[in-house]
Protein backbone atom coordinates (compact mmCIF):
# COMPACT_ATOMS: atom_id res chain seq x y z
CA UNK A 1 0.00 0.00 0.00
CA UNK A 2 1.33 3.57 -0.92
CA UNK A 3 1.26 5.78 2.13
CA UNK A 4 -0.56 9.22 1.31
CA UNK A 5 2.60 11.02 1.86
CA UNK A 6 4.44 9.49 -1.20
CA UNK A 7 1.61 10.29 -3.52
CA UNK A 8 2.22 13.72 -2.68
CA UNK A 9 5.19 15.78 -5.26
CA UNK A 10 6.79 17.31 -2.35
CA UNK A 11 9.43 18.62 -4.75
CA UNK A 12 6.55 20.56 -6.42
CA UNK A 13 5.43 21.66 -2.99
CA UNK A 14 8.66 23.13 -1.95
CA UNK A 15 9.28 24.91 -4.47
CA UNK A 16 5.53 26.73 -4.47
CA UNK A 17 6.55 27.44 -0.59
CA UNK A 18 9.55 28.60 -1.36
CA UNK A 19 9.09 30.87 -4.32
CA UNK A 20 5.78 31.83 -3.03
CA UNK A 21 7.33 32.83 0.64
CA UNK A 22 9.95 34.92 -1.40
CA UNK A 23 7.88 36.80 -3.32
CA UNK A 24 5.86 38.03 -0.36
CA UNK A 25 8.88 39.10 0.53
CA UNK A 26 9.94 40.75 -2.44
CA UNK A 27 6.68 42.71 -2.98
CA UNK A 28 7.17 43.52 0.48
CA UNK A 29 11.28 44.96 0.28
CA UNK A 30 10.25 46.53 -2.89
CA UNK A 31 7.96 49.11 -1.30
CA UNK A 32 10.11 49.30 1.38
CA UNK A 33 12.77 50.35 -0.57
CA UNK A 34 11.01 52.93 -2.80
CA UNK A 35 9.12 54.25 0.92
CA UNK A 36 12.82 55.02 2.28
CA UNK A 37 13.92 56.45 -0.86
CA UNK A 38 10.34 58.68 -1.23
CA UNK A 39 11.12 61.27 1.59
CA UNK A 40 14.69 61.68 0.44
CA UNK A 41 13.27 62.43 -3.45
CA UNK A 42 10.77 64.78 -1.91
CA UNK A 43 12.74 66.33 0.34
CA UNK A 44 15.12 66.86 -2.49
CA UNK A 45 12.80 68.75 -4.59
CA UNK A 46 11.89 71.45 -1.13
CA UNK A 47 15.61 71.62 -1.05
CA UNK A 48 15.76 72.83 -4.30
CA UNK A 49 13.13 75.39 -3.81
CA UNK A 50 14.28 76.73 -0.97
CA UNK A 51 17.37 77.13 -2.15
CA UNK A 52 16.03 79.27 -5.42
CA UNK A 53 13.96 81.34 -2.80
CA UNK A 54 17.64 81.63 -0.61
CA UNK A 55 15.78 80.13 2.41
CA UNK A 56 17.74 77.12 2.57
CA UNK A 57 19.69 76.77 5.65
CA UNK A 58 22.37 74.08 5.66
CA UNK A 59 21.88 71.32 8.29
CA UNK A 60 25.61 69.84 9.43
CA UNK A 61 24.22 67.99 12.67
CA UNK A 62 24.11 64.59 12.85
CA UNK A 63 20.16 65.32 14.46
CA UNK A 64 17.54 63.63 13.01
CA UNK A 65 15.19 65.35 10.96
CA UNK A 66 11.87 64.39 12.24
CA UNK A 67 9.68 65.85 14.26
CA UNK A 68 8.23 63.60 17.17
CA UNK A 69 4.29 63.01 17.55
CA UNK A 70 3.70 64.66 20.56
CA UNK A 71 5.73 68.09 19.28
CA UNK A 72 3.59 67.31 16.03
CA UNK A 73 0.03 67.06 18.02
CA UNK A 74 1.07 70.08 19.87
CA UNK A 75 1.47 72.08 16.46
CA UNK A 76 -1.61 70.72 15.12
CA UNK A 77 -3.22 71.95 18.06
CA UNK A 78 -2.13 75.22 18.07
CA UNK A 79 -2.57 75.71 14.38
CA UNK A 80 -6.21 74.36 14.74
CA UNK A 81 -7.12 76.70 17.37
CA UNK A 82 -5.79 79.26 15.67
CA UNK A 83 -7.79 78.54 12.46
CA UNK A 84 -11.23 77.82 13.60
CA UNK A 85 -10.55 80.98 16.55
CA UNK A 86 -11.13 79.30 19.21
CA UNK A 87 -8.93 81.17 21.48
CA UNK A 88 -10.11 83.88 24.10
CA UNK A 89 -11.39 86.60 22.15
CA UNK A 90 -14.77 87.64 23.50
CA UNK A 91 -17.15 89.79 22.44
CA UNK A 92 -15.93 92.82 24.21
CA UNK A 93 -19.25 93.73 25.19
CA UNK A 94 -19.49 93.88 29.18
CA UNK A 95 -23.41 94.01 30.53
CA UNK A 96 -24.12 93.64 34.09
CA UNK A 97 -27.11 91.48 34.33
CA UNK A 98 -28.86 92.11 37.56
CA UNK A 99 -30.38 89.17 39.20
CA UNK A 100 -32.84 89.28 41.34
CA UNK A 101 -34.63 86.47 43.27
CA UNK A 102 -37.97 86.61 44.31
CA UNK A 103 -38.30 86.89 48.03
CA UNK A 104 -39.26 83.20 50.09
CA UNK A 105 -39.15 82.79 53.45
CA UNK A 106 -38.48 78.69 52.96
CA UNK A 107 -34.49 80.03 51.72
CA UNK A 108 -34.60 83.45 54.16
CA UNK A 109 -31.57 82.51 56.23
CA UNK A 110 -29.34 82.60 53.06
CA UNK A 111 -30.35 86.63 52.60
CA UNK A 112 -28.84 87.11 56.23
CA UNK A 113 -25.58 85.68 55.44
CA UNK A 114 -25.21 87.27 51.57
CA UNK A 115 -26.75 90.42 53.78
CA UNK A 116 -28.62 90.88 50.71
CA UNK A 117 -32.69 91.51 51.23
CA UNK A 118 -33.79 90.84 47.86
CA UNK A 119 -36.78 93.31 47.29
CA UNK A 120 -40.60 92.82 48.28
CA UNK A 121 -43.41 92.78 46.17
CA UNK B 1 -96.72 13.73 46.87
CA UNK B 2 -94.60 13.41 43.44
CA UNK B 3 -94.64 15.93 41.24
CA UNK B 4 -93.83 15.74 37.30
CA UNK B 5 -92.77 19.72 36.69
CA UNK B 6 -91.13 21.32 39.37
CA UNK B 7 -91.66 25.05 38.20
CA UNK B 8 -89.09 26.05 40.85
CA UNK B 9 -85.96 24.00 40.02
CA UNK B 10 -86.36 25.30 35.99
CA UNK B 11 -86.64 28.69 37.67
CA UNK B 12 -83.12 28.15 39.29
CA UNK B 13 -81.64 26.41 36.39
CA UNK B 14 -82.39 28.91 33.99
CA UNK B 15 -81.09 31.62 36.59
CA UNK B 16 -77.71 29.96 36.66
CA UNK B 17 -75.62 31.90 33.39
CA UNK B 18 -73.54 28.98 32.82
CA UNK B 19 -76.65 27.50 32.23
CA UNK B 20 -78.18 29.31 30.49
CA UNK B 21 -75.21 30.04 27.71
CA UNK B 22 -75.01 26.76 27.40
CA UNK B 23 -78.31 26.29 26.41
CA UNK B 24 -78.78 29.11 23.87
CA UNK B 25 -75.70 27.55 22.16
CA UNK B 26 -76.93 24.23 21.70
CA UNK B 27 -80.32 26.06 20.81
CA UNK B 28 -78.30 27.96 18.27
CA UNK B 29 -76.50 24.74 16.65
CA UNK B 30 -79.57 23.21 16.28
CA UNK B 31 -81.76 26.12 14.46
CA UNK B 32 -78.64 26.17 11.96
CA UNK B 33 -79.24 22.62 11.00
CA UNK B 34 -82.45 22.75 11.11
CA UNK B 35 -81.84 26.04 8.81
CA UNK B 36 -79.36 24.31 6.20
CA UNK B 37 -81.78 21.32 5.97
CA UNK B 38 -84.25 23.80 5.04
CA UNK B 39 -82.02 26.14 2.69
CA UNK B 40 -80.82 22.56 0.81
CA UNK B 41 -84.07 20.96 0.40
CA UNK B 42 -84.00 18.09 1.73
CA UNK B 43 -83.75 16.46 4.99
CA UNK B 44 -80.31 17.37 6.57
CA UNK B 45 -79.36 15.94 9.51
CA UNK B 46 -76.12 16.38 11.62
CA UNK B 47 -74.13 13.41 10.11
CA UNK B 48 -74.68 14.84 6.42
CA UNK B 49 -73.15 18.33 7.40
CA UNK B 50 -70.67 16.87 9.25
CA UNK B 51 -68.02 14.38 7.43
CA UNK B 52 -68.22 10.20 7.89
CA UNK B 53 -66.77 9.91 11.62
CA UNK B 54 -64.06 7.28 10.39
CA UNK B 55 -63.35 9.48 6.93
CA UNK B 56 -63.03 12.59 9.12
CA UNK B 57 -60.05 10.88 11.60
CA UNK B 58 -57.97 9.33 8.18
CA UNK B 59 -58.31 12.97 6.47
CA UNK B 60 -56.83 14.63 9.80
CA UNK B 61 -54.43 12.15 10.37
CA UNK B 62 -53.14 12.97 7.10
CA UNK B 63 -53.81 16.32 7.16
CA UNK B 64 -51.11 16.59 10.52
CA UNK B 65 -49.11 13.87 8.98
CA UNK B 66 -48.29 16.20 5.73
CA UNK B 67 -48.19 19.06 8.12
CA UNK B 68 -45.50 17.15 10.66
CA UNK B 69 -43.35 16.08 7.28
CA UNK B 70 -42.99 19.92 6.00
CA UNK B 71 -41.83 20.23 9.93
CA UNK B 72 -38.18 21.09 10.79
CA UNK B 73 -39.04 18.63 13.56
CA UNK B 74 -39.64 15.30 11.10
CA UNK B 75 -36.50 16.00 9.06
CA UNK B 76 -34.00 16.88 12.01
CA UNK B 77 -30.58 15.65 12.34
CA UNK B 78 -28.29 15.18 14.89
CA UNK B 79 -25.61 17.09 12.60
CA UNK B 80 -28.45 19.96 12.68
CA UNK B 81 -28.80 20.02 16.06
CA UNK B 82 -24.60 20.42 16.88
CA UNK B 83 -24.69 23.32 14.14
CA UNK B 84 -27.51 25.27 15.75
CA UNK B 85 -25.66 24.90 18.86
CA UNK B 86 -22.04 26.20 17.16
CA UNK B 87 -24.42 29.12 15.54
CA UNK B 88 -25.98 30.23 19.02
CA UNK B 89 -22.16 29.83 20.82
CA UNK B 90 -21.36 32.46 17.96
CA UNK B 91 -23.63 34.52 18.99
CA UNK B 92 -23.47 34.51 22.42
CA UNK B 93 -19.21 34.91 21.75
CA UNK B 94 -20.02 37.91 20.40
CA UNK B 95 -22.73 39.49 22.68
CA UNK B 96 -21.17 38.34 25.98
CA UNK B 97 -17.67 38.91 25.37
CA UNK B 98 -17.38 41.29 22.34
CA UNK B 99 -15.68 38.86 20.34
CA UNK B 100 -15.84 40.19 16.59
CA UNK B 101 -19.60 41.22 16.91
CA UNK B 102 -20.01 42.34 13.30
CA UNK B 103 -18.80 38.98 11.99
CA UNK B 104 -19.62 36.26 14.59
CA UNK B 105 -23.53 37.91 14.96
CA UNK B 106 -24.25 37.23 11.03
CA UNK B 107 -22.05 34.06 11.03
CA UNK B 108 -23.94 32.34 13.91
CA UNK B 109 -27.45 33.57 12.38
CA UNK B 110 -26.33 32.27 9.18
CA UNK B 111 -25.80 29.19 10.71
CA UNK B 112 -29.09 29.26 12.29
CA UNK B 113 -30.65 29.59 8.72
CA UNK B 114 -28.60 27.06 7.04
CA UNK B 115 -29.27 23.95 9.49
CA UNK B 116 -33.08 24.47 9.92
CA UNK B 117 -34.40 20.89 8.49
CA UNK B 118 -36.20 21.71 5.47
CA UNK B 119 -37.95 19.77 2.41
CA UNK B 120 -36.01 20.00 -0.93
CA UNK B 121 -37.11 21.17 -4.05
CA UNK B 122 -39.09 24.33 -3.15
CA UNK B 123 -36.08 26.71 -3.44
CA UNK B 124 -35.69 27.71 0.40
CA UNK B 125 -31.73 25.99 1.27
CA UNK B 126 -28.96 27.85 0.16
CA UNK B 127 -27.54 24.96 -2.45
CA UNK B 128 -31.17 24.68 -3.88
CA UNK B 129 -30.57 26.77 -7.34
CA UNK B 130 -33.00 29.82 -7.69
CA UNK B 131 -33.00 30.30 -3.96
CA UNK B 132 -32.89 33.26 -2.52
CA UNK B 133 -29.92 32.71 -0.13
CA UNK B 134 -28.14 30.91 -3.22
CA UNK B 135 -28.56 34.33 -5.07
CA UNK B 136 -26.85 36.03 -1.90
CA UNK B 137 -24.53 32.91 -1.74
CA UNK B 138 -23.23 33.84 -5.48
CA UNK B 139 -20.83 36.82 -4.51
CA UNK B 140 -19.35 34.46 -2.15
CA UNK B 141 -18.94 31.65 -4.99
CA UNK B 142 -17.57 33.99 -7.21
CA UNK B 143 -15.32 36.10 -5.37
CA UNK B 144 -17.44 39.04 -5.38
CA UNK B 145 -17.77 40.05 -1.65
CA UNK B 146 -13.92 39.78 -0.90
CA UNK B 147 -13.18 42.70 -3.24
CA UNK B 148 -15.52 44.99 -2.00
CA UNK B 149 -14.91 44.41 1.49
CA UNK B 150 -11.39 44.93 0.48
CA UNK B 151 -12.40 48.36 -0.89
CA UNK B 152 -14.15 49.57 2.55
CA UNK B 153 -10.43 48.36 4.51
CA UNK B 154 -8.89 50.26 2.16
CA UNK B 155 -10.34 53.37 2.41
CA UNK B 156 -10.77 52.94 6.51
CA UNK B 157 -6.88 52.32 6.54
CA UNK B 158 -4.11 55.14 7.47
CA UNK B 159 -1.01 53.58 6.10
CA UNK B 160 0.97 56.71 7.40
CA UNK B 161 2.61 54.62 10.46
CA UNK B 162 3.96 52.31 7.75
CA UNK B 163 5.15 54.71 5.60
CA UNK B 164 7.22 56.56 8.19
CA UNK B 165 8.57 53.48 9.40
CA UNK B 166 9.00 51.10 6.08
CA UNK B 167 11.25 48.67 7.60
CA UNK B 168 8.32 46.98 9.47
CA UNK B 169 6.83 45.75 6.61
CA UNK B 170 8.74 42.97 6.82
CA UNK B 171 6.97 41.77 9.88
CA UNK B 172 3.87 41.27 7.73
CA UNK B 173 5.82 39.75 4.95
CA UNK B 174 7.66 37.47 7.96
CA UNK B 175 3.89 36.15 9.35
CA UNK B 176 2.92 34.61 6.11
CA UNK B 177 4.99 31.93 7.11
CA UNK B 178 1.42 31.00 8.84
CA UNK B 179 0.50 30.58 5.01
CA UNK B 180 2.92 28.24 3.89
CA UNK B 181 3.52 26.57 6.90
CA UNK B 182 -0.55 25.53 6.68
CA UNK B 183 0.18 24.73 3.14
CA UNK B 184 2.78 22.66 3.97
CA UNK B 185 0.76 20.67 6.46
CA UNK B 186 -2.81 20.25 4.63
CA UNK B 187 -0.29 18.57 1.93
CA UNK B 188 0.75 16.35 4.53
CA UNK B 189 -2.83 15.70 5.80
CA UNK B 190 -3.95 14.05 2.69
CA UNK B 191 -5.95 17.14 0.95
CA UNK B 192 -5.67 17.84 -2.35
CA UNK B 193 -3.07 20.09 -3.85
CA UNK B 194 -5.77 22.44 -4.58
CA UNK B 195 -7.58 22.51 -1.71
CA UNK B 196 -4.50 22.64 0.72
CA UNK B 197 -3.76 26.06 -1.42
CA UNK B 198 -7.68 27.10 -0.19
CA UNK B 199 -6.44 26.08 3.35
CA UNK B 200 -3.64 27.73 3.65
CA UNK B 201 -5.12 31.09 3.37
CA UNK B 202 -6.29 30.77 7.27
CA UNK B 203 -2.54 31.19 7.99
CA UNK B 204 -2.66 34.73 6.61
CA UNK B 205 -5.54 35.74 9.22
CA UNK B 206 -7.65 37.32 6.76
CA UNK B 207 -11.09 36.37 6.12
CA UNK B 208 -11.78 37.80 2.64
CA UNK B 209 -8.67 36.86 1.17
CA UNK B 210 -9.11 32.89 2.48
CA UNK B 211 -12.73 33.38 1.05
CA UNK B 212 -11.69 34.68 -2.08
CA UNK B 213 -8.48 31.85 -2.79
CA UNK B 214 -11.08 29.17 -1.47
CA UNK B 215 -13.74 30.10 -4.64
CA UNK B 216 -11.12 29.79 -6.90
CA UNK B 217 -9.63 26.73 -5.56
CA UNK B 218 -11.49 24.69 -3.95
CA UNK B 219 -15.10 26.04 -3.73
CA UNK B 220 -16.54 22.83 -1.79
CA UNK B 221 -14.57 24.37 1.52
CA UNK B 222 -15.67 27.70 0.98
CA UNK B 223 -17.81 27.17 4.32
CA UNK B 224 -15.34 25.15 6.29
CA UNK B 225 -12.68 27.43 5.22
CA UNK B 226 -14.45 31.02 6.30
CA UNK B 227 -15.68 29.42 9.33
CA UNK B 228 -12.56 28.54 10.49
CA UNK B 229 -10.58 32.29 9.29
CA UNK B 230 -13.36 34.01 11.08
CA UNK B 231 -13.45 31.77 14.28
CA UNK B 232 -9.68 32.42 14.74
CA UNK B 233 -10.06 36.09 14.04
CA UNK B 234 -12.64 36.82 16.58
CA UNK B 235 -9.83 34.65 19.08
CA UNK B 236 -7.33 36.46 18.23
CA UNK B 237 -7.12 38.83 21.83
CA UNK B 238 -7.28 34.81 23.07
CA UNK B 239 -4.73 33.34 20.99
CA UNK B 240 -1.81 35.68 20.42
CA UNK B 241 -1.34 36.96 24.35
CA UNK B 242 0.28 33.52 25.27
CA UNK B 243 2.35 32.74 22.07
CA UNK B 244 3.72 36.49 22.80
CA UNK B 245 4.41 36.24 26.71
CA UNK B 246 6.07 32.83 25.71
CA UNK B 247 8.23 33.92 22.71
CA UNK B 248 9.31 37.24 24.51
CA UNK B 249 11.03 38.52 28.02
CA UNK B 250 10.30 41.17 30.18
CA UNK B 251 12.70 43.16 29.03
CA UNK B 252 12.13 42.79 25.31
CA UNK B 253 8.50 43.69 25.95
CA UNK B 254 8.99 47.08 27.61
CA UNK B 255 11.56 48.26 24.76
CA UNK B 256 10.13 52.05 23.49
CA UNK B 257 10.43 52.99 19.82
CA UNK B 258 10.80 56.28 18.51
CA UNK B 259 7.59 57.84 17.49
CA UNK B 260 6.56 57.72 13.64
CA UNK B 261 7.63 61.15 11.73
CA UNK B 262 4.87 63.00 10.48
CA UNK B 263 4.08 61.95 6.41
CA UNK B 264 3.33 64.29 4.25
CA UNK B 265 0.27 64.19 1.75
CA UNK B 266 2.03 63.73 -1.08
CA UNK B 267 3.93 60.70 0.66
CA UNK B 268 0.06 59.55 1.41
CA UNK B 269 -0.95 59.67 -2.17
CA UNK B 270 1.70 58.16 -3.50
CA UNK B 271 1.71 55.43 -1.25
CA UNK B 272 -1.86 53.43 -3.07
CA UNK B 273 -0.26 54.46 -6.40
CA UNK B 274 2.90 52.93 -5.93
CA UNK B 275 1.89 50.01 -4.12
CA UNK B 276 -0.91 48.68 -6.44
CA UNK B 277 1.71 49.53 -9.49
CA UNK B 278 4.31 47.01 -7.88
CA UNK B 279 2.63 44.80 -6.19
CA UNK B 280 0.11 43.46 -9.33
CA UNK B 281 2.56 43.60 -11.40
CA UNK B 282 4.28 41.26 -9.22
CA UNK B 283 1.29 39.25 -8.39
CA UNK B 284 -0.96 40.00 -10.91
CA UNK B 285 -3.80 36.92 -9.52
CA UNK B 286 -3.55 39.32 -6.67
CA UNK B 287 -5.49 41.93 -8.39
CA UNK B 288 -9.40 42.05 -7.30
CA UNK B 289 -8.14 42.55 -3.62
CA UNK B 290 -5.29 44.39 -3.82
CA UNK B 291 -6.65 46.80 -6.76
CA UNK B 292 -9.72 47.28 -4.51
CA UNK B 293 -7.53 47.75 -1.35
CA UNK B 294 -5.32 50.49 -2.42
CA UNK B 295 -8.25 52.03 -4.94
CA UNK B 296 -9.84 52.52 -1.68
CA UNK B 297 -7.05 54.21 0.15
CA UNK B 298 -6.10 56.64 -2.77
CA UNK B 299 -10.00 57.31 -2.73
CA UNK B 300 -9.51 57.67 1.51
CA UNK B 301 -6.07 60.13 0.75
CA UNK B 302 -6.57 61.82 -2.38
CA UNK B 303 -8.73 64.42 -0.73
CA UNK B 304 -11.16 64.95 -2.99
CA UNK B 305 -13.39 62.31 -3.20
CA UNK B 306 -14.06 62.04 0.43
CA UNK B 307 -17.78 61.28 -0.26
CA UNK B 308 -16.90 58.15 -1.93
CA UNK B 309 -14.50 56.62 0.65
CA UNK B 310 -16.77 57.63 3.43
CA UNK B 311 -19.62 55.32 1.23
CA UNK B 312 -16.86 52.53 0.81
CA UNK B 313 -15.65 52.31 4.54
CA UNK B 314 -19.28 52.82 6.65
CA UNK B 315 -22.16 51.98 4.54
CA UNK B 316 -20.92 49.71 1.55
CA UNK B 317 -18.30 47.62 3.92
CA UNK B 318 -21.39 47.14 5.96
CA UNK B 319 -23.74 45.87 3.73
CA UNK B 320 -21.25 43.10 2.22
CA UNK B 321 -20.40 41.74 5.69
CA UNK B 322 -23.47 41.67 6.20
CA UNK B 323 -24.70 39.85 3.48
CA UNK B 324 -21.21 38.00 3.39
CA UNK B 325 -21.75 36.83 7.18
CA UNK B 326 -24.77 35.30 7.05
CA UNK B 327 -23.83 33.12 3.98
CA UNK B 328 -21.08 31.91 4.79
CA UNK B 329 -22.47 30.98 8.29
CA UNK B 330 -25.62 29.58 6.03
CA UNK B 331 -23.20 27.85 3.69
CA UNK B 332 -22.51 25.59 6.81
CA UNK B 333 -25.44 23.00 6.24
CA UNK B 334 -24.90 20.01 8.33
CA UNK B 335 -24.67 17.57 5.91
CA UNK B 336 -22.09 19.22 3.84
CA UNK B 337 -20.19 20.81 6.33
CA UNK B 338 -19.74 18.33 9.60
CA UNK B 339 -17.12 16.27 7.80
CA UNK B 340 -13.69 15.05 8.64
CA UNK B 341 -12.33 17.48 6.41
CA UNK B 342 -14.05 20.52 8.34
CA UNK B 343 -12.00 19.40 11.64
CA UNK B 344 -8.84 18.52 9.67
CA UNK B 345 -9.25 22.42 8.34
CA UNK B 346 -10.18 23.67 11.86
CA UNK B 347 -7.25 22.11 13.49
CA UNK B 348 -4.89 23.33 10.64
CA UNK B 349 -6.61 27.37 11.11
CA UNK B 350 -5.41 27.01 14.59
CA UNK B 351 -1.96 25.84 13.97
CA UNK B 352 -1.18 28.56 11.23
CA UNK B 353 -2.68 31.63 13.57
CA UNK B 354 -0.01 30.31 16.32
CA UNK B 355 2.78 29.60 13.47
CA UNK B 356 2.24 32.93 12.03
CA UNK B 357 2.12 34.48 14.75
CA UNK B 358 5.00 32.99 16.54
CA UNK B 359 6.95 33.53 12.79
CA UNK B 360 6.12 37.46 13.06
CA UNK B 361 7.62 37.01 16.87
CA UNK B 362 10.69 35.47 15.58
CA UNK B 363 11.54 37.91 12.45
CA UNK B 364 11.32 41.00 15.07
CA UNK B 365 13.88 39.47 17.34
CA UNK B 366 15.97 38.28 14.47
CA UNK B 367 15.71 42.07 13.16
CA UNK B 368 16.41 43.46 16.66
CA UNK B 369 20.06 41.41 16.83
CA UNK B 370 20.90 44.09 13.28
CA UNK B 371 18.98 46.93 14.59
CA UNK B 372 21.47 49.96 16.68
CA UNK B 373 20.79 50.20 20.42
CA UNK B 374 18.49 53.14 20.13
CA UNK B 375 16.40 52.20 17.63
CA UNK B 376 15.53 48.84 18.32
CA UNK B 377 12.12 47.40 17.58
CA UNK B 378 9.71 46.07 20.49
CA UNK B 379 9.43 42.61 19.22
CA UNK B 380 5.42 41.93 20.41
CA UNK B 381 4.48 43.93 17.35
CA UNK B 382 5.97 40.95 15.30
CA UNK B 383 2.15 39.41 16.47
CA UNK B 384 0.50 42.15 14.47
CA UNK B 385 1.74 41.02 11.31
CA UNK B 386 -0.75 38.95 10.88
CA UNK B 387 -3.39 40.79 8.87
CA UNK B 388 -6.54 40.52 11.45
CA UNK B 389 -7.11 43.97 10.64
CA UNK B 390 -7.09 45.89 13.76
CA UNK B 391 -7.44 43.01 16.00
CA UNK B 392 -4.00 41.70 16.35
CA UNK B 393 -2.40 45.68 16.72
CA UNK B 394 -4.99 45.78 19.43
CA UNK B 395 -3.42 42.71 20.75
CA UNK B 396 -0.41 44.23 20.89
CA UNK B 397 -1.26 47.46 22.56
CA UNK B 398 -3.07 45.73 25.27
CA UNK B 399 -0.34 43.28 26.02
CA UNK B 400 2.13 46.55 25.56
CA UNK B 401 0.37 48.49 28.52
CA UNK B 402 -0.01 45.42 30.60
CA UNK B 403 4.05 45.80 30.80
CA UNK B 404 4.48 49.41 30.94
CA UNK B 405 1.60 51.43 31.23
CA UNK B 406 3.14 54.34 29.56
CA UNK B 407 4.09 52.62 26.17
CA UNK B 408 1.75 52.39 23.86
CA UNK B 409 2.31 50.46 20.68
CA UNK B 410 -0.89 50.80 18.42
CA UNK B 411 0.71 52.81 15.93
CA UNK B 412 4.09 51.10 15.77
CA UNK B 413 2.06 47.80 15.32
CA UNK B 414 -0.58 49.04 12.92
CA UNK B 415 2.34 48.61 10.07
CA UNK B 416 3.14 44.86 10.47
CA UNK B 417 -0.86 44.78 10.53
CA UNK B 418 -2.01 46.27 7.57
CA UNK B 419 1.49 45.43 5.94
CA UNK B 420 -0.02 41.76 6.29
CA UNK B 421 -3.20 42.31 4.74
CA UNK B 422 -1.17 42.85 1.61
CA UNK B 423 1.25 40.50 2.16
CA UNK B 424 -1.56 37.64 2.47
CA UNK B 425 -2.86 39.17 -0.86
CA UNK B 426 0.28 38.72 -2.65
CA UNK B 427 0.44 35.12 -0.97
CA UNK B 428 -2.96 34.14 -2.04
CA UNK B 429 -1.90 35.58 -5.29
CA UNK B 430 0.79 33.31 -5.61
CA UNK B 431 -1.21 30.19 -4.63
CA UNK B 432 -3.60 30.91 -7.30
CA UNK B 433 -1.00 31.69 -9.96
CA UNK B 434 0.64 28.24 -9.04
CA UNK B 435 -2.42 26.26 -8.42
CA UNK B 436 -5.06 27.83 -11.11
Amino acid sequence: MIHILDAVNWPQIWVITAVGYSVVFTALVLLILVFRLMPKVLNLQMKRKLKREGKYVENHGDEEQYIAGEVNAAIGLALSLYFSEMHDDESKIITIKRVERRYSPWSSKIYNINNVLPTRR
Amino acid sequence: MFRLFNPGAVLSFLQSSYNVRKFVTIFTVLGLLFMTSILTGGNATAQDVLPDNVESSSALVKGLKTFWYYTGFSSVSWGNITMIVVGLFFIFLAIRFNYEPLLLVPIGTGILLGNIPFIEGFQIGIYEEGSVLNYLYFGVVKGVYPPLIFLGIGAMTDFSSLISNPRLMLLGAAAQIGVFGTFIGAMALGFEIHQAGAISIIGGADGPTAIFASSKLAPQLIGSIAIAAYSYMALVPVIQPPIIRLMTSKKERLIRMKPPRAVSKTEKILFPLIGLLLTLFISPTALPLLGMLFFGNLMKECGVTERLAETARTRMIDIVTILLGLTVGASTQANVFLTGESIKIFGLGAASFIVATAGGLLFAKIMNLFLKKDNKINPMIGAAGVSAVPDSARVVQHEGLKNDPSNHLLMHAMAPNVSGVIGSAVAAGMMLSFLM
